[in-house]
């Protein structure tokens, strides 16, 4: 008993563990109760006693196994989902957890997209979580969207345990790699392993910390099982005394410079990025563009970081650098406001020559290709605020007529590309069954609700239509990262961040099979999320860009792709997603497109995840209705008929 | 479905090379080279073969990835890409490789 008690105390255990406990030694309820009020009386006595620097004391020493000692630590770290994969040396804290409900762990019958849906509950709450998995096997599971974490700045925290045990590493044992944390080293920005039990609280803390601390990014941490196992007494520190709640504003002088460049161009503009978001600062980088009438725009990144129906907003660049854009051709001065600027190419995404403005935490980033003429490493939110001011200092009576002349320019523009861009419902193709796929965005778009959330893992599928706006409308979660089968888990992991705001998952088909899983755990954690697979039964863009590596070759000349195409026998993923306990249906065509969106919008009131199978024409270079397949049989190569 | 890339990556483009030479004028050509080489080289589509209303779905197709053109600069880009890369024209011989 006087274990429990000191168990109790120490919040080792909840009340109801406590009681559990004592009955099963044989107390009855009502004598363990008794107990409990008596020692919880004393204890509070003795904090009403202690000086003030004791009370809520953020340092705390604990006596526990190292499971424990974890479970401590993560709830001392903000963590409430633990996402993971069944790992039998976790055992101690799968114990810890039983009288820990203020944990909750969410099995994911697959690693990857287990951490694909940790991660995405991390990108729609900005909360901690972890994912973990089984030792070294489990790891490599996960490794593609750690990766993913890596490319995205997402702070994952990800632990998988070393099965050999301490004393006997090192002899190529079961499941046993050299230097297990190293595997993970070049995509994380933390990893490490603890060296003893008493570490294993400091490993973890030390694992939030870096992933948290922007640039935000991946951590991993592991440790040998049996520290696991092992009891240890040690420390358990509050996330609010080991944080470093780094919020830094940018150089002042740097404000200046940039401010004085910015109302001297004859055509600034702005291109955005996730920090912005991360930073809750899109209305910020509005106010900045309205106060300059100054065009903006977006590389590649994860969300959409400025309303796209805003007329300063001149569109996405279509070919991922700014030379790109239709209009303006004649920019002079360029900030980026946290967008990552990765480059797919030889050419930089601001051309040499012209004024470069970088603002953003992401310094390591920064200067890489692009001359920068004014860096401004800070919190975008902070930046935005001391760039505002600076400018708005600047503005003479003349310098705002400018601005508002200019920005009448860019509404001129932004108004006609935007009815010209409608025009793609007018292709003679809008009709066709199977359906195109920017008929089933369309038809998609039409549906969502205004504050929906778009995760988008659909290949070469624009989500158009959608006018996704950060401040109060649609959002955008993209597959940035690239490695594929996020999708589905990060929808269930955003439908669980953010369970009041209909969530739609758009994927393709091959992206789909990399990682459906999740659907399970829609279905079992009653998570309504509308999944839709466009479904064209091969892998469009590789077939097309491999035709373009190798143009007018052979392979045009027979047919012959071999990476294009994934029919004969067409996949179901209605069935696959029946499998998982989740409704679903195939769509062959417009109309049934959306009496099928309308059955999903009531599978979802009732709380049901729902599955659309759409139906949609392979489009591009050589593309036909039947493509040929290798003639590999095993049937004709067998000489029994068993 | 697309592997990791650029998502954004539109089809088709014409380049000055592959289209300029010793042509007679042709406002479909200019339209294409001016529109399609914003973002695209000729190398991703020159081995495609399609009728003119194909072509024009592929512009309508471009169009939601960003291309902003007229219907009549759709039916013009469409007409010639239809002469010039139609279901009848034959492809390029592969090269020794």
């Amino acid at each position: 008993m006087k274990d429990l008690v000191y168990k109790y105390l120490s919040e080792g255990i909840s009340r109801r563990g406590f009681l559990d406990n004592m009955t099963k030694a044989g107390i009855t309820v009502a004598a363990a109760e008794n107990v409990l009020d008596a020692i919880s009386t004393s204890a509070n006595a003795q904090d009403a006693a202690a000086p003030a620097t004791q009370q809520n004391n953020p340092v705390k020493q604990f006596q526990g196994t190292g499971g424990a000692c974890f479970a401590e630590q993560l709830t001392a770290c903000g963590v409430k989902y633990v996402f993971g994969n069944s790992a039998s040396e976790d055992a101690q804290f799968y114990e810890a957890l039983v009288d820990r409900p203020q944990l909750q762990y969410i099995i994911s019958p697959h690693e990857g997209p287990g951490a694909a849906m940790a991660a995405g509950y991390i990108k729609a709450s900005q909360k901690p979580a972890i994912v973990m998995q089984a030792g070294s096997v489990g790891l490599m599971n996960a490794m593609g969207q750690i990766y993913n974490a890596h490319k995205e700045q997402t702070p994952l925290v990800v632990y998988s345990y070393r099965t050999d045990q301490s004393r006997r590493a090192g002899r190529d044992g079961f499941e046993e790699i050299a230097n297990q944390e190293q595997v993970v080293q070049p995509i994380t920005k933390y990893s490490w392993m603890a060296r003893g039990p008493s570490m294993i609280p400091e490993t973890v803390r030390h694992a939030f910390k870096t992933a948290w601390t922007p640039p935000h990014g991946p951590a991993y941490l592991t440790w040998h099982s049996d520290y696991t196992d092992e009891r240890t007494r040690t420390e358990i520190i509050q996330q609010s005394h080991y944080d470093t709640r780094m919020r830094v504003r940018p150089n002042p002088d740097e404000v200046i410079r940039a401010a004085k460049m910015l109302v001297e161009a004859k055509m600034p503009i702005m291109i955005v990025g996730d920090e912005v978001t991360k930073a809750k600062a899109a209305a910020k980088a509005i106010k900045l563009a309205e106060l300059l009438g100054m065009p903006v725009t977006q590389m590649r990144q994860l969300w959409a970081n400025f309303p796209e129906a805003h007329p300063l907003f001149v569109a996405n660049a279509p070919a991922g650098t700014l030379a790109s854009i239709t209009w303006p051709k004649n920019y002079d001065v360029v900030i980026n406001v946290g967008n990552k600027m990765q480059h797919n190419g030889v050419n930089p995404i601001v051309a040499r020559g012209v004024k470069f403005i970088d603002m953003r935490i992401d310094y390591n980033n920064m200067g890489k290709v692009m001359t920068t003429d004014v860096p401004l490493v800070c919190d975008v939110g902070l930046g935005l605020d001391d760039l505002y001011a600076a400018v708005e200092q600047l503005m003479t009576a003349k310098l705002r007529e400018e601005a508002a002349t200019r920005a009448g320019e860019v509404r001129k523009f932004t108004e006609r590309a935007r009815s010209l861009r409608m025009g793609f419902v007018n292709s003679p193709e809008w009709n066709n069954a199977p359906l195109i796929a920017d008929r089933v965005t369309w038809e998609v778009a039409q549906f969502a609700d205004p504050d929906a959330i778009i995760i988008h893992e659909a290949g070469a599928n624009v989500m158009h239509s959608f006018d996704f706006n950060p401040v109060g409308g649609r959002e955008l979660f993209f597959y940035y990262g690239g490695h594929l089968g996020s999708g589905v888990g990060t929808a269930a992991g955003v439908k669980l961040a953010r369970p009041n705001q209909q969530v739609i998952c758009m994927v393709g088909d091959g992206s789909f099979l990399f990682g459906p899983h999740a659907l399970w755990n829609m279905a079992r954690l009653e998570l309504p999320v509308i999944t839709v697979v466009y479904n064209n039964h091969g892998y469009g863009g590789p077939h097309s860009r491999t035709i373009a590596n190798v143009p007018s070759g052979r392979m045009v000349e027979t047919g012959q792709m071999v990476n294009g195409y994934l029919g004969k026998p067409d996949m179901n993923m209605a069935q696959i997603a029946n499998g998982f306990g989740v409704a679903a249906e195939v769509v062959h065509n417009p109309a049934q497109m959306k009496e099928a969106l309308a059955r999903a919008r009531k599978a979802t009131i009732e709380g049901k995840p729902y599955l659309l199978d759409v139906q949609v024409g392979r489009r591009g270079v050589n593309q036909v209705a039947e493509p040929w397949i290798p003639p590999i049989s095993g049937a004709q190569m067998r000489t029994k008929k068993v | 479905m697309l592997r990791p890339i650029f998502a954004f990556v539109a089809l088709y483009t014409v380049s000055a090379s592959a289209l300029a030479q010793d042509k007679p004028a042709d406002p479909g050509r200019d339209l294409v080279m001016q529109k399609c080489s914003q973002c695209h080289t000729d190398s991703i589509w020159r081995d495609q073969r399609q009728n003119a209303g194909a072509w024009e779905a592929t512009a309508y197709r471009m169009m939601a990835r960003g291309g902003i053109w007229t219907t009549d600069e759709v039916k013009t880009m469409a007409a010639f890409l239809g002469r010039e890369f139609g279901l009848d024209v034959p492809r390029a011989k592969p090269q020794q490789r």
